[in-house]
């Protein structure tokens, strides 16, 4: 088998990773802060439409990823409004939100169904980086958002653990009563991580679309990668850093299914190769259920849990 | 909250009043089309016209209502299958590739099975088949999270893909049991005759629609008299009480999930005995596993009342389609942005019920100069 169709491969799965990243990032800090957004999927989906009607309607990308961003804070104040406020069930506000973005999604994108992507946003050229064999299209073929991703898990990192807000943001998923007790607002700082984290998500859908998405199908288009960021939050164990290597593993294990069609190596026939991702996901999360990994895991303690200062 | 000189309160409610129930309900319904009307303007076709003709296609015609009876019976099943679980805070959302089991064992049983069967047992054997390959599909997760204490959302959820890609397989990818073999074009092979149930007179009720309404209501008398919906109800308001006295949390929550896994399953089998007749790759396009979640919840869980939400919802779903043939087409997908955004506002409007709204005038105290 030709080597380069691997690089490729590698290549991709990194690129993938980016998506994931920039939604676990999300889930990351929304969870941290004790509410669990199940509603990725969803805001995935609405990002990704946005990008493409705004850049097919006005061919500026900056816009149509900016659109995506907002798309996915006003997703994610739909969730933090319904479970923080009004103290609505997280699990199911969580799957209305992804039931209601793929039916918007599906809805306002009917017009350009099957329509190729207007824009694209082009690699960076990185000059004699790229040339290195083997690493250099693996790892300096992307483009600038891959690297901000990768940066931006660095501060996320750097925020959760060496600032103080950051402190608050763990103490509140952690012990919300002691956040209420030293007088900051439990809610409002839920409220601002939700929305954060929603940010983040619809920038996800939005680049997906732009960067690796060729035409608008919205069946095609998410696939259930928002579910995946979702387990890789867990396989990450709440931490920043540790969703990229994650993101890329899960990266590959989606891009694999399409090389070895590409190749035509039949194995298996594709229809089960497809299933690849889920299963591994499923394996993953499995792996990581065990008593020893859970233990070392470490979940908000508050995690799904609404906070009610005056309930006895 | 403050504002101005009105201070506003959310106060526990002691009893909820039984009209409050439906106020909520209808009020979500109308701010669900409320929305809907905004997104059929944005996208240039009228709101009210295009809404009252969805309610008439849906409900208001011989044809519309016994369609939407038609579309609602496998419907009635998911919703059971997601009412069942969340009861007991038990998340399954795989009800989505439950049903694609269910629609490939009942399938596989009608194929292979109903041939050798006396006449009168064929339909009862498929509808079980499809029931045990649902609750099979989710064996998995339950085990996972009785257990290991495995979350079951994300993986009930990951199951439906791959129960997708695994329909897809036996339609597209293989020449198996399940193919249509004498011809080249890919659709599934019709399960014997015997099996299949025909609908009534012209319209496109099946009488499995009287199975799923006596499920509802024989789950509701079930889990009010029974020991084990006694049970369910304490492990789901408190698991560390059920745990006290004596009751195993291990088999609750697997028999529950389980259990919901075959309702789930049920509904594929329905689809099969009654207007596919086969391993049918038009399940797949229409989400009856993710809108059982919606309608479910509409119903607060309660069994009976899934039979009225999965007739609601169905009129939308079959409105909705019917809107997509005339001059100006309306996507389909309108009936699942109504269907979310009934959810939606649901559970915002639950905080009105559990709790009363206070606006009182407070005094501004001003500090003494």
């Amino acid at each position: 088998m030709n080597s380069n169709v691997w690089i490729l491969t590698f290549s991709d799965a990194i690129s993938i990773a980016t998506t994931l990243i920039l939604a676990t990032l999300g889930a990351i800090l929304t969870e941290r802060s004790g509410v669990i957004n199940l509603g990725v999927e969803g805001i995935l989906l609405m990002g990704a439409v946005t990008a493409f009607l705004v850049s097919d309607g006005t061919g500026n990308l900056w816009l149509a990823l900016f659109l995506s961003v907002l798309v996915g804070v006003a997703m994610a104040t739909i969730h933090a409004t319904l479970t923080i406020t009004l103290r609505a069930n997280q699990i199911v506000a969580g799957l209305a939100l992804v039931i209601f973005g793929n039916g918007l999604s599906q809805f306002i994108g009917k017009p350009v169904e099957g329509k190729t992507r207007p824009v694209t946003i082009e690699p960076m050229n990185l000059g004699a980086l790229s040339d290195i064999p083997v690493l250099g299209p693996i790892l300096f073929g992307h483009d600038i958002f891959t690297y901000l991703t990768w940066a931006g898990a660095l501060v996320c990192s750097l925020y959760l653990n060496r600032t103080r807000p950051g402190l608050v943001l763990r103490a509140t998923g952690d012990a919300p009563a002691t956040v209420d007790a030293q007088g900051v607002s439990v809610a409002m700082v839920r409220f601002v991580h939700t929305i954060l984290g929603g940010a983040l998500m619809g920038l996800a859908g939005g680049w997906f679309m732009l960067a690796r998405g060729t035409a608008w199908s919205q069946a095609a288009t998410t696939n259930g990668i928002g579910w995946i960021a979702l387990s890789l939050v867990v396989f990450a164990a709440w931490r920043p850093l540790r969703a990229i290597a994650g993101a890329v593993l899960f990266g590959f294990t989606l891009q694999v299914p399409f090389t070895l069609q590409g190749q035509q190596i039949n194995i298996l026939p594709p229809e089960i190769v497809q299933m690849l991702p889920y299963v591994a996901t499923l394996f993953v999360l499995v792996m990581l259920s065990t008593p020893r990994a859970r233990r070392l895991l470490g979940a908000p303690k508050m995690l799904g849990q609404p906070f009610v200062r005056d309930e006895r | 909250m403050i504002i101005g000189n009105m201070r506003i309160e959310l106060e526990p409610r002691l009893s909820t009043p039984k009209w409050l129930y439906f106020a909520v309900q209808a009020l979500s319904l109308l701010f669900a089309f409320v929305v809907g009307g905004v997104f059929l303007a944005l996208t240039g076709h009228s709101p009210i016209g295009t809404l009252w003709l969805l309610i008439e296609r849906g409900y208001a015609s011989t044809k519309g209502i016994t369609n939407t009876l038609g579309s609602a019976t496998p419907l009635i099943c998911t919703g059971l299958a997601a009412a069942f679980a969340f009861r007991m805070n038990l998340f399954n959302i795989g009800q989505e590739g439950q049903m694609y089991l269910g629609m490939i064992g009942s399938a596989w049983a009608g194929i292979v099975l109903a041939g050798a069967l006396p006449g009168f047992a064929a339909v009862p054997v498929v509808l079980l088949f499809g029931a045990l390959s649902g609750a099979l599909w989710v064996l998995l997760p339950a085990v996972l999270r009785a257990k290991l204490g495995t979350s079951e959302i994300v993986s009930s959820l990951l199951l439906n893909y791959v129960a997708l890609n695994l329909v897809n397989y036996f339609i597209f990818g293989s020449r198996g049991i399940f193919r249509d073999p004498s011809t080249s074009f890919p659709q599934g092979r019709l399960i014997e005759e015997s099996a299949r149930l025909g609908s009534f007179g012209t319209t496109r009720t099946y009488p499995t629609v009287f199975i799923a309404i006596a499920l509802a209501v024989g789950l509701y008398w079930f889990m009010k008299r029974s020991n084990y919906g006694y049970e369910t109800s304490v492990f789901a308001d408190s698991p560390n009480t059920a745990r006290y006295a004596g009751m195993s949390s291990t088999k609750l929550t697997l028999s529950v999930l389980l259990f919901s896994g075959a309702l789930a399953g049920l509904a594929g089998s329905m689809y099969v005995v009654g207007p596919a007749g086969k391993v049918d790759p038009g399940l797949l396009q229409i989400g009856l596993g993710y809108a059982g979640i919606v309608v479910a919840a509409l119903a607060r869980y309660n069994f009976v009342a899934v039979i009225l939400t999965a007739i609601l919802f169905a009129g939308l779903r079959e409105g909705g389609a019917s809107l997509q043939i005339s001059s100006n087409p309306v996507p389909i997908s309108i009936a699942v942005v109504l269907q979310g955004s009934v959810l939606l506002f649901a559970l915002g409007g639950e905080v009105f019920r559990r709790n009363r709204l206070r606006i009182r005038r407070v005094q501004q105290v001003s500090v003494a100069s």
